[in-house]
């Protein structure tokens, strides 16, 4: 050993790199430091600007619409003749639409969503949860314009022929289809937080007598109604920001359906509005700004959600905290 | 509550999540299936001699002698069905007939004129030749049967003369007896009724075995060709020997279908053999033989997609999905390390998360609206390009759409990175810049390359956001990046709602769609292995 | 092979041999301090390499270590020992300075290696960090070849070829794993046993050809034969570098070490040779340590 380590004797006996910096080194390391750090702060900094580019755009788009006619009295109004002389822009129809499509497809979603949640974290063992979650991933995964695809061609027809409706294209069509687009997005948030319940908690209630299903109902969801809440809005944005599926799947009318609750009728929403009619407008017109109107709309309903969601999970992730 | 009754809740509760979960399932298969299954016959079917001769009039592909052979057997065996139809035909549309008797008698003309015959007898054998037209023509247009064989007879009364052996006249009498024996099996009285049956006939036979051998050739290749597919035939064979007619039980009332036979239909007439004769014989018509088309994913389509593949699709995805990549995955990739090695918790990270965060949450029509305002509209113009859709402005849209997924997948990759190996590449005397790129780096890669092949399948599969920026339903292969392109997603749409041709081909609108599908789940199970694969190598397997 | 050690060792243990070993003198600014605890009690200008003069670091306002002043001398080999949580480790990361990685960390006196306060503005994080070598308590090898971790260091310094090949060959006979590794050198070092990994990283640490080593706890994950060896190999490299050691294993202590410093609660407590501070250690807190009668 010592006759190996010999060689290394000489070389390693002293110190022969400076320890201290130069002040040249010394300079031009902070300059590089300095230059590295702002080059890095540009170029993340994109996102940053690309919030901004979106929201400058499109408010400068919807600007010409909301100063002649006002948000306002678009939304209180259900006529929406964009092209008839003199145009009308009412966009109440089409809110009523997103609502009315994204609230059917809640009212599945949601009770599907956290029971397959439940499931996932309290009823199976590892192995079944190992199997079911590649299914929720492919579902996220499939491109909407294939559930679209899948509403006309397969499930319109099916209504049409099963239920005798007039036509097959209608809002419970998107409502099912937006349904089972907004599983994933539910179970995946409502999992991770029904998961993060500790077990102690479970145990207690188990202790106390309860069975599964009131430890679920009465304990943990109540302990996750954060993480919970933010699911259901999350699976809510995705519902109200979807727009080929619903599209294809709605049937397209601009009507408030009579009676409103009918959800065997065609309806238009205002993510198949923008959709179906911006590639005819001519630049520059009253129809394209009203268009960008609703997106603006749109824009701002899903950043208010966005930062609900951010506030509820921010709650559930210091609650959860606390448990632990 | 008594405990028998809270059990029974509880196994409520239980059976109705498990039933949730099995419903979720039955969605996905019942959504796949059908996409798999009728999509992958858009690929793999029983193609007709129709389609062979089609690949290779349309795409020069097989062998030539091959398939002219096979198509000449094939119109051998259609021929005996032509000759029916057209037996059948004569006695019904005579119009064929009428044109036929008017061109011999002035044939005929011609004939005499250059022979060297005397003027007296000529212009006899021309009064011969003008009764025996009229009375053909007389024949041809009774509905009555004693008044067209009186005609008939009329006609057959000169067969006999010797001047008119061995001359274009002569076949005067071949008509006549042709016509004598149509008649014969022919109801002249149901001759209008015949004629819409007639026509729909016709029609199937040109939907089943195309243009009839010897007629002049469509101009659109969609009509130049039969069933080139066996289930397509097999469609067009049922309404060749069924007929469907709608009938009404009465006024305002809803109307119901019915099917005959079309044999039954022409029962007694010289048509009624023709439909077990296509019947029995349909095989060695068409040909059927089990096809893997592999080149649907390169060939360009035809006559909006009723023909051909979707190549420029698939290459249309591809281009837009890269372009917007090789944007965002670098921007991606630097802000994540940012956020990890740089950021500390300060005001600025926070902009920064909630922008990330609100990018992800902007829906993705939105996204096709700013991408219109400001890449296509206020930018490519600025930059000297056309204002209008091009693969670009589409790329970057969908760039900053996938941007938050990057960003969050490279994040948490790099975050997971055990500090023990950073401490030790610092503790071997690496800068904090070296230390990441060789080690961190290195060692966060499974992680963003799973992001990265999870937002190639979002971008692959977004339509909204290329709508006005990018896309095209028809148009030509992009030969620049100003252009715009075809893309799987939106041109899955246009067939299911606009494209007429390809609703008359369903198996290509499943088939689009099912290239999509295929494409974005093959990128997820990508992603899984990779995963899977690289954590494997990290724990030294 | 351990005969050759031993043997050395007791040389070294010879306060004048370390003396006449002096091969480094220290900066002007830094006066020999007879607060200082040394092993070496009676020369002017002390041949420490790593001086510690009142040196404190806080982690936000825990003090980690605080008022530690200490010499550490060349070609020894240096123990840290001590309860768990007394600092010992932070001690040893103040010296290269991997603290830095920890938020909210400060420091409060002089650390000098080689004459130089580390805690300097100016200091060459890089230069000081190749030349004041780590190993961690757990192995802790990249997730690349044998080789690659082997050549790690060499290549931040530039070098390539066979140079490297020879040099990486060198380092794994040094820290006596070249024989195990030869013919797997393309393999994930994340399949070597646990043992062999911390070899593996004495020779990546060795690799960059460092002149102090500082060992934290490197033999706590691993079983009493590849300790041995680890120990033998700690022997066998004090001849070329200085090792500061950190262990739990007072027989460790003994059996290689030169030096021994006792801290407790952060705090320096008693610093000697190995064999006066196993023998007859001046505090009592030392001695109940020493003889396991610590509570
Ligand atoms: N990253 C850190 N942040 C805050 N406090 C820390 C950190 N690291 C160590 N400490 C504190 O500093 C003190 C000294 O820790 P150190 O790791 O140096 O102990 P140690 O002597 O090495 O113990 P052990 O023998 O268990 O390794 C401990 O009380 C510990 O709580
Ligand atoms: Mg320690």
């Amino acid at each position: 050993m010592i006759t190996q380590s010999a060689n290394l004797l000489r070389t390693a006996a002293k110190f022969d790199r400076p320890l201290l910096l130069t002040p040249a080194q010394d300079w031009s390391g902070w300059l590089l430091g300095k230059t590295g750090r702002a080059l890095l702060m540009i170029i993340t900094g994109t996102s940053v600007l690309a919030v901004l580019l979106i929201f400058v755009f499109i408010v400068r788009e919807a600007w010409p619409f909301v100063q002649a006619h006002g948000l306002g009295e678009a939304l209180s109004s259900t006529s929406w003749y964009p092209t008839r002389d003199p145009a009308q822009f009412g966009m109440l129809a089409l809110v009523f639409g997103s609502v009315q499509v994204t609230f059917g497809a809640l009212l599945l979603a949601v009770p599907a969503g956290i029971l397959i949640a439940a499931v996932l974290s309290d009823i199976v063992p590892f192995r079944v949860r190992q199997a079911v979650k590649p299914i929720i991933e492919v579902l996220a995964a499939i491109p909407s314009v294939a559930y679209g695809f899948f509403a006309v061609a397969v499930l319109a027809p099916l209504m049409q022929e099963h239920l005798h409706l007039s036509t097959g294209t209608n809002a419970l069509n998107s409502a099912a289809i937006l349904a089972i687009m907004a599983v994933p997005t539910i179970v995946s948030v409502a999992e991770d937080s029904l998961s993060a319940v500790g077990r102690e908690l479970r145990e207690a209630s188990y202790a106390c007598g309860a069975t599964r299903a009131e430890t679920l109902l009465k304990v943990v969801i109540p302990a996750a109604h954060n993480g919970i809440i933010a699911a259901i809005v999350l699976g809510t944005m995705r519902a109200i920001g979807e727009t080929m599926a619903v599209w294809m799947a709605s049937g397209n009318a601009a009507q408030i359906p009579s009676p409103w609750w009918d959800l065997t009728q065609s309806v238009r929403t205002m993510t198949a509005t923008i959709a179906g009619e911006l590639g005819e407008t001519p630049v520059g017109s009253m129809h394209r700004h009203s268009l960008f109107a609703v997106g603006l709309i749109l824009l701002v309903v899903s950043l208010a959600m966005n930062l609900f969601t951010e506030y509820l999970l921010h709650r559930a992730k210091r609650t959860s905290g606390v448990h632990a | 509550m008594n405990i028998p009754l809270r059990q029974w809740l509880d196994r409520l509760f239980t059976s109705l999540a498990m039933l949730s979960v099995l419903l979720i399932v039955a969605a996905m298969i019942g959504i796949l299936l059908p996409m798999v299954w009728r999509g992958g016959s858009a690929v793999v079917f029983r193609g007709t001699v129709e389609f062979r001769r089609m690949q290779l009039e349309q795409f020069n592909r097989g062998d030539s002698a091959a398939v002219r052979a096979e198509a000449e057997d094939a119109a051998r065996i259609r021929q005996h069905a032509y000759e029916i139809l057209d037996r059948f035909a004569a006695g019904l549309d005579t119009s064929e007939l009428e044109t036929k008797v008017k061109q011999l008698h002035r044939e005929f003309g011609v004939q005499l004129a250059n022979r060297e015959i005397p003027q007296k007898q000529l212009s006899e054998l021309r009064s011969v030749s003008k009764e025996l037209r009229d009375e053909l023509l007389k024949a041809f247009e009774a509905e009555d049967k004693t008044q067209v064989l009186e005609h008939l007879d009329a006609v057959m009364s000169h067969s006999g003369d010797e001047r008119l052996k061995g001359t274009v006249a002569a076949e005067f009498f071949d008509l006549a007896r042709q016509y004598r024996d149509t008649v014969a099996n022919v109801d002249l009285r149901r001759r209008s009724e015949y004629a819409d049956s007639l026509k729909q006939v016709k029609d199937a036979m040109r939907s089943l075995f195309g243009p009839r051998p010897g007629e002049r050739l469509p101009a659109l290749p969609i009509e130049q060709y039969g069933s080139t597919r066996w289930d397509q035939a097999k469609q067009n064979l049922d309404k060749l020997l069924w007929a469907e007619s709608w009938t009404g039980s009465g006024e305002g009332q809803t109307l119901t279908k019915s099917r005959i036979p079309r044999e039954e239909q022409f029962a007694g007439t010289a048509l009624a053999g023709l439909f077990p004769y296509v019947r029995d014989n349909i095989q060695g018509m068409l040909r059927p033989k089990w096809t893997f088309y592999w080149q649907y994913f390169t060939d360009d389509s035809m006559s909006g997609h009723y023909f051909g593949g979707v190549g420029p699709e698939i290459l249309g995805t591809l281009l837009i999905t890269m372009f917007a990549i090789a944007f965002s995955l670098p921007v991606g990739v630097v802000t994540a390390a940012y956020l990890v090695e740089c950021a500390g918790d300060g005001w600025l990270t926070r902009i920064l998360r909630m922008c990330v965060n609100t990018l992800a949450g902007v829906p993705s029509i939105v996204f096709g609206l700013f991408g219109l305002a400001f890449f296509v509209i206020y930018l490519q113009p600025k930059l000297g390009l056309p204002g209008s859709s091009s693969i670009i402005a589409g790329s970057l849209t969908l760039g900053l759409l996938v941007l938050p997924v990057i960003i969050r997948a490279s994040e948490e990759a790099i975050r997971t990175v055990p500090q023990a190996y950073k401490e030790a590449s610092l503790a071997l005397g690496a800068s904090r810049f070296r230390c990441f790129m060789s080690v961190t780096l290195p060692v966060a890669t499974p992680g963003i390359l799973t992001g990265l092949i999870l937002s190639m399948s979002r971008a692959a599969g977004e339509t909204a956001p290329i709508l006005f920026t990018a896309a095209v339903a028809m148009g030509p292969i992009p030969t620049s990046l100003s252009q715009p392109t075809r893309t799987l997603s939106y041109s899955s749409y246009d067939m299911a709602v606009g494209d007429k041709m390809a609703m008359l081909a369903p198996h290509n609108q499943f088939g689009m769609v099912m290239t999509l599908v295929a494409i974005v789940l093959l990128l997820n199970i990508a992603a899984i292995v990779v995963r899977g694969r690289m954590s494997k190598k990290l724990r030294g397997q | 092979m351990a005969k050759d050690g031993s043997q050395g060792m007791s040389a070294l243990l010879e306060p004048i041999a370390l003396a006449n070993r002096s091969t480094i003198t220290l900066a002007e600014d830094i006066r020999a301090d007879n607060e200082t605890l040394s092993p070496v009690r009676h020369n002017d200008v002390m041949p420490a390499i790593i001086r510690a003069e009142k040196f404190c670091l806080y982690y936000g306002v825990k003090a980690g270590v605080k008022d530690i002043n200490m010499d550490i001398f060349p070609q020894s080999v240096t123990a840290i020992i001590g309860p768990s949580g007394c600092g010992k480790s932070t001690f040893l990361r103040s010296i290269n300075r991997m603290n830095d990685l920890i938020p909210n960390v400060r420091s409060e006196g002089t650390l000098y290696v080689n004459g130089v306060n580390v805690y300097d503005g100016r200091i060459n994080l890089v230069n000081l960090r190749q030349q004041v070598g780590m190993v961690f308590q757990k192995p802790n090898p990249f997730p690349k070849s044998i080789y690659d971790n082997v050549a790690y260091g060499p290549r931040l310094q530039g070098i390539r070829g066979g140079r490297l090949d020879d040099m990486v060959e060198t380092c794994l006979k040094d820290a006596a794993i070249w024989e195990e590794v030869k013919d797997l050198l393309g393999k994930s070092a994340l399949a070597l046993s646990g043992g062999q990994q911390q070899r593996l990283c004495i020779a990546r640490a060795l690799a960059t050809r460092p002149k102090v080593l500082l060992m934290d706890e490197p033999c706590s994950a691993l079983d009493p034969i590849a300790t041995s060896k680890i120990e033998e190999l700690i022997v066998g490299l004090k001849n070329a570098y200085t090792i500061v050691i950190v262990t739990h294993n007072m027989q460790q202590a003994a059996r290689i070490s030169d030096c021994t410093a006792f801290f407790c609660m952060g705090e320096l407590i008693e610093y000697d040779a190995t064999n006066i501070i196993f023998t007859k250690p001046s505090r009592k807190q030392t001695e109940d340590y020493v003889t396991g009668r610590f509570s």
